[in-house]
């Protein structure tokens, strides 16, 4: 799953941070930062309510491939400034966070076939 | 508060209570934050900072060897005296009281004059701008940006003069103080050569870099930049994808800690061929129970902080699940600091 099918998926729109062939690796739906700082995967697509520069910095920590804010909330100029500074993809989606959620698993579990 | 220097008239001593009301207007503008001279202090990195209050005007004084003239001996003694030994001034001391300076321009003026055979006495400086052994070195730093003088005598709370300091004095004990703070941060590895020159040893990773970052209380906006940055410096110098992260999870979670719970602070980064050290220090108010705080899921966090996606109670926890090293030490209301060590595997 690459920018293309998260955004595709997601019904969203890439709105900084350029593109990239990166493709998940592991998902993570959170709020609180500390949280998603736990995890240890790799090529983290970091689903998330959180529309500030925080976002993306701690996306930026743990090494995220993308972060997706939902409900369509207005983002921040400044977090897309970070996003732009920083190469992390930012799409913004009008979904639920647990929409989101159900949607990837889906095309994820069809990717694999399991 | 306006500044005052401590000024002696003609040898005569001071009231006692005046230069301590004097000496406390000075702490109390020092506690505002006095940094180098020509600054607000707002912008120079906090080692420099501390150092300048911590250090004191008896530590870089001169206290030996003192070179001074008594009243009756003349100017050209004086002149002699300077020309012998380099200096551009001279105290006159008899006993331990100052009485008063002869500078080069006394000397000056006495061979333009024909007074050059002239006791001291009659010529010397008595208007004296002095500096107070316990006066912390930043007012030193002002006194020599204020004043056109090369040195300054030092009197005790007795008014006896114990010392002379100079620009050069100044220097040369803030450069020793200096390398001895970076020794101590960096946990005792060798220092930088005198000549910048990098410490290496087989198969360690060639590198050798220290950056400071402030961190405002409260600031959200800018706070992460530091572990972002020291991020991209380990990236920079090659360092293991898996370890980057730990250490920036760690610098992360000790800065947003400093941000919203502290009142502001700075995260020091160091990284030599074998280590790499993170330092969060902050300026209080302390945290009452360390062992509480260690335990994940406690926090004192408020909604604003929760609603910024913070506060979950897991930074220092989660900064001490990722470091080699961790170590915390905190005095209330005096501050917290935060030690986090991460091994740097040799390189193969």
């Amino acid at each position: 799953m690459n920018i293309n099918d998260i955004v595709k998926t997601l019904d969203g729109t890439l709105v900084a941070g350029g593109d990239s062939d990166r493709t998940v690796g592991t998902v993570v739906a959170n709020d609180l930062m500390s949280d998603v700082l736990l995890n240890d995967g790799d090529d983290i697509l970091l689903l998330t309510s959180l529309a500030s520069d925080q976002a993306i910095r701690t996306a930026n920590i743990v090494g995220a491939m993308c972060v997706v804010v939902h409900n369509a909330k207005p983002l921040p100029q400044t977090m897309c400034q970070v996003a732009d500074t920083l190469g992390i993809p930012l799409v913004s989606s009008p979904l639920s966070k647990y929409e989101s959620c159900v949607r990837i698993h889906d095309f994820l579990k069809a990717e694999t076939g399991s | 508060m306006e500044y005052k220097p401590t000024i002696l008239s003609g040898g005569e001593s001071r009231n006692d209570d005046q230069i301590m009301a004097a000496h406390e207007r000075k702490h109390v503008r020092r506690v505002s934050g006095p940094g180098l001279p020509g600054s607000d202090g707002q912008g120079e990195p906090l080692v420099i900072m501390e150092l300048l209050q911590r250090l004191r005007v008896k530590d870089v004084m001169r206290d030996h060897d003192i070179i001074s003239v008594v009243r009756t001996d003349t100017m050209h003694f004086a002149q002699n005296l300077m020309k012998r030994n380099h200096i551009s001034g001279v105290p006159v001391v008899e006993g331990k009281r100052l009485f008063g300076i002869v500078s080069i321009n006394d000397i000056i003026m006495a061979l333009e004059g024909g007074w050059i055979g002239d006791p001291c006495q009659k010529h010397m400086a008595t208007n004296l701008v002095v500096l107070e052994e316990d006066m912390p070195l930043a007012f030193a730093l002002k006194y020599f940006e204020n004043y056109i003088f090369g040195r300054f005598p030092v009197l005790n709370k007795e008014r006896d003069l114990v010392g002379i300091v100079s620009q050069r004095d100044v220097t040369r004990v803030l450069m020793r103080e200096l390398t001895n703070e970076l020794a101590r941060l960096e946990g005792g590895a060798p220092t930088l050569g005198a000549a910048g020159e990098q410490p290496k040893s087989e198969g360690a990773l060639p590198y050798y870099s220290m950056r400071q970052f402030v961190v405002v209380r409260n600031d959200l906006q800018n706070a992460g930049k530091a572990a972002n940055e020291i991020k991209k410096m380990l990236g920079e110098a090659g360092v293991e994808k898996k370890i980057i992260r730990r250490v920036a999870v760690a610098a992360y979670e000790l800065e947003i800690n400093i941000c919203i719970h502290s009142l502001g602070g700075s995260i020091t980064f160091i990284l030599d061929g074998h280590k790499a050290t993170v330092v969060a220090k902050d300026k209080g108010p302390g945290i009452k129970d360390v062992e509480w705080a260690l335990r994940d899921g406690t926090s004192t966090a408020n909604d604003w902080i929760r609603s910024m996606g913070f506060g979950a109670g897991m930074g220092l926890s989660n900064s001490k699940r990722v470091a080699d090293f961790f170590d915390i030490k905190s005095t209330v209301p005096t501050g917290t600091t935060v030690l986090c060590e991460f091994n740097l595997p040799e390189k193969k």
